[in-house]
Formats: structure tokens, sequence, C-alpha cells
């Protein structure tokens, strides 16, 4: 078993209001299959037995699927390798490397302590409009409602956004571009969401707006940080949808 | 009436749409960007009636000077729609930022991260341009004032940079174009992208033609 010897530039800010700063540890004697939330533990419990503050960090289920864990590692989102952090594992570097560890920033953002921030801009956007009005009941009978394979799977690849916030601390304009397009296509290409795809894409957009997020230059750093390979198809997807949306507002088609 | 009116004002102040006027406006001088190239390379031919570019400019000015301003005050209006939403834009972008002490990049190109500043250079290299050209110039000796101006080193090394930055503006925005107008998929945006930069190569490279053929003594 190889072991690694680290060092972390790590920022810290006791609140919101504190002054942040970059600290220096040493990270040492890290096993090569930990993953990168296992070597933090390791570094707190040492520093836990000096009798500091522990680095404060967000996580949850470490399996990859919650989109609870953060972290901006050597300036990209999850580390930059497709996956969450909590599945990014120490092999991954050399030893001797330096690493820095910054939390998702973005105004819409903002930040409780050290690596952990408030994503829940991200949920005012759903509750918006990323849902289903209806009771559409429970998984339909296999061929009940017949949905062509390509949109299915598209719907399939949009829905794999488990909303961690990696697009937004990624882009170079902190635009929420790829999470709000990837939850509107989720709905508005499957049948029990396209009947309000107009009011979805209305609602949400001018919620992301509201929330001050920034504006997509269409850089697609979002899809290359994103954990799940979210396309910016549906990016394109959403510009089509709202203009269609707005066009149909002005005249009345729907109320 | 007032829905389409709420609507609209809704649209022109949203992110997406602002972005939209931008790529429409972007499209539109791309067009222009064509036109002009068409018109300046006719400096190469000759004829009895001497350079043909003295004969297009000549032809341009004389046509009826209700045609002449319209399309002057259009390409204006199009283009403050252009820098002043894409300012404003950037304003916005700038403020929902909070930077990182250590940068990182995956994949946005250097061309799509300094299109405000290559904007901006061409932006300014466009007033030296008309001032030089548009205001100061005479249409039937367009072809003696070009030759001359670009005799002077700095003055062609001036208008090979600014090239060079409409160049790297032209690279990013026209696929940038494509995709918000909701007209990209990963089938075609790699396509986009060789679209961009053979049409930025062949435009850009015939532009600096001019001032290097000036300088090597092809035009004289």
């Amino acid at each position: 078993m190889a072991t690694l010897n680290l060092t972390l530039k790590v920022w810290r800010q006791e609140n919101a209001q504190a002054q942040g700063r970059i600290e220096t540890y040493q990270a040492k004697n890290i096993p090569d299959e930990a993953s990168f939330l296992e070597m933090l533990d390791i570094v707190n419990e040492e520093l836990v037995h000096e009798g500091k503050e522990p680095i404060h960090f967000d996580h949850d289920c470490r399996e990859g699927i919650c989109g609870m864990c953060s972290l901006t590692i050597n300036g990209v989102p999850h580390g930059g390798k497709k996956v969450t952090t909590c599945q990014l594992h120490m092999r991954q570097f050399k030893d001797g490397d330096t690493i820095w560890i910054e939390p998702f920033r973005a105004k819409a953002f903002p930040l409780l302590r050290d690596l952990i921030v408030d994503r829940s801009a991200l949920d005012k956007i759903i509750a918006a409009g990323g849902f289903v009005d209806i009771r559409t009941g429970s998984a339909p009978n296999a061929n009940n409602m017949p949905v062509r394979k390509k949109t299915a799977d598209a719907a399939f690849d949009a829905a794999a956004c488990i909303g961690c916030g990696a697009c937004v601390a990624s882009c170079k304009n902190s635009s929420a571009m790829l999470f709000t397009s990837a939850k509107a296509a989720h709905l508005n290409l499957l049948p029990q969401g396209y009947p309000e795809k107009n009011k979805r894409v209305l609602a949400m957009v001018r919620q992301m707006d509201a929330l001050g997020f920034g504006n997509c230059t269409n850089q697609y750093e979002c899809e290359a940080a994103c954990p799940k390979g979210v396309s910016v198809d549906n990016i394109a997807k959403l510009n089509r949808d709202y203009m269609i949306a707005c066009a149909s507002e002005a005249v009345g088609v729907f109320s | 009436m007032n829905d389409i009116i709420t609507t609209a004002c809704k649209f022109v102040t949203s992110s997406i749409g602002r972005k939209i006027l931008v790529a429409l406006t972007g499209a539109c001088l791309l067009l222009f960007l064509v036109g002009h190239l068409a018109g300046n390379m006719t400096i190469y031919g000759s004829s009895a009636e001497g350079s043909w570019i003295n004969v297009y400019a000549t032809g341009l000015h004389s046509m009826p000077a209700w045609l002449l301003w319209a399309i002057r005050l259009g390409l204006l209006a199009v283009f403050a729609v252009h820098v002043l939403l894409a300012l404003v834009l950037k304003y916005e972008n700038y403020n929902a930022r909070t930077h990182y002490q250590k940068e990182g990049t995956l994949k946005a190109t250097l061309s799509s991260r300094t299109m405000v500043i290559t904007g901006v250079m061409i932006l300014c290299f466009l007033l030296l341009h008309l001032w030089q050209l548009t205001l100061n110039g005479d249409p039937a000796n367009c072809y003696e004032h070009v030759v001359h101006g670009f005799q002077n080193p700095v003055c062609s090394v001036a208008y090979i940079i600014a090239i060079c930055c409409l160049f790297m503006h032209v690279r990013h925005g026209v696929q940038s174009v494509m995709q918000t107008l909701g007209l990209g998929t990963r089938k075609v945006r790699p396509l986009y992208n060789i679209v961009a930069v053979l049409f930025a190569l062949v435009v850009c490279g015939a532009f600096i033609s001019i001032p290097l053929s000036v300088l090597t003594g092809i035009l004289h």
C-alpha cells in the first residue's frame, strides 16, 4: 500500500462575516486508496488531537449520488475528474503534491464556514418550476405511456443532475444555466411534464435571474466539471424553449 | 397588446433574452464583415478606369443619401446593442463571481475568456478606422489613400493587431451564436467549432493580406 505526503492549502473562515484566509497543513501517510474526504478526515483527526478546530466541509452519502459534497480542488470543482469529491481517490495525486482546497465560490452561494457554502439558491430554482403540478401516480406500466427511446435517454441524462452546484462553481460567470436547463429539460421532455413546459421554463429562468447568478457565455466549463456528465445540449434546449415560452406568453397561448 | 409589451420587457431584461440579442446582433455584424471583406478585396483588381476599389467606393457613395444613412444608422444601432448589452452582461457576470485563490480552467478557450478585451480593442480600432478612411477619405482616390496609409509601418502593425483581436473575437463568437440561438447539440458542436476557426481564419487572413501586400510592395 503506497502512502502519500501532501501539502494542503485550505480556505479557513470562521463564519460568513469573518475574513477568510488560506492555511497550510501537512497531510502525512495518506493511503492512496483513501477518498479525498477520507484524506480530510485523517487530517481533521490530527487537528482534533492537537486541540485545533477541524476543517469544516459538506458531505453525506459518500457514494457519489447525493450531491452534498463540494470542494474546489486546485481551482476545479470536485477536482475535474468527472466524479464527485467523495469518489475522487488519492491515487489521482502524487507524493509531495500541493493541493489547494477552496469552497464552491459564487455570490449566489454564500459561505457559511470554511468549505461549506449555502446552495439553497438551487432549491429555489426548483421550487419556482422544477416540478409537475398534478399527481402522476406511481411508475406507469411498461409501454402504457409511449416515450421515444431517444427522448427517454435525453430526459434520463438530464435527470442525472445531482444538484451539487459544480457547474456554478466552475463557471467563469457563476451561471446556473447547466443546472436550470437540466432540471427543466428532464421534465419538459417527458409526457408528465410537457403540458407545463412554457410555464416551467419562464418561472425557472426568471427565478435564476433574480437570484443573482451570472449569464452563460458558452465556455462549457460546467459540462467539463460536472461529475454526472450533464451535457450543454440542455442549455441550447433551454435557450430554444425560453424563446418559445416568451412568444407563447406574449400572444397569450396560455395564461 | 399589454401582454406583448410586458413579455418583451421581461425578455430584453432576462439573461437569456439579452444573450439572444447579443447573438443576433453579432450574427448581423458577421454578415457585415463578409460584405465589407468582399468590398475590400476589390483592391486587388484594376481595369482601364483605374483600381476597382475606387470604382466600388465611388459607387457606394453615389447611392441615394437616405439609403446610405439608413444603412449607416442601422449598423450603428446593431453595433450599439451588441456592445452595450455585452458590457452590461459582463458587469453582471463579474459581480456574480467570488474569485478563487487558485484559479483552474478545464476547457474554456483563451478567446472565450477575453471576449470583452478583444471586443473593446475592436471598438477602439473601429473608431480610428472610421476617422482615417470614412471621415478623411476620398472615394475617388480610395486605392491611393489605403496604400499610402499602410506604407506607414505603425499603421499597418496596428491594423494587423486589431485584426488578430477580431480573429479571437469571431473564433468564439461564431460557435457561441449557434449555442445561444439553441442550435447546438453534441453532434454539431465540434462542426461549429471548425466552422468558427475556418471563418475567422479566412476573414482575418484576407483582411491582413492587404497591409502585408502593401508592405511587401505587391500593392503600390
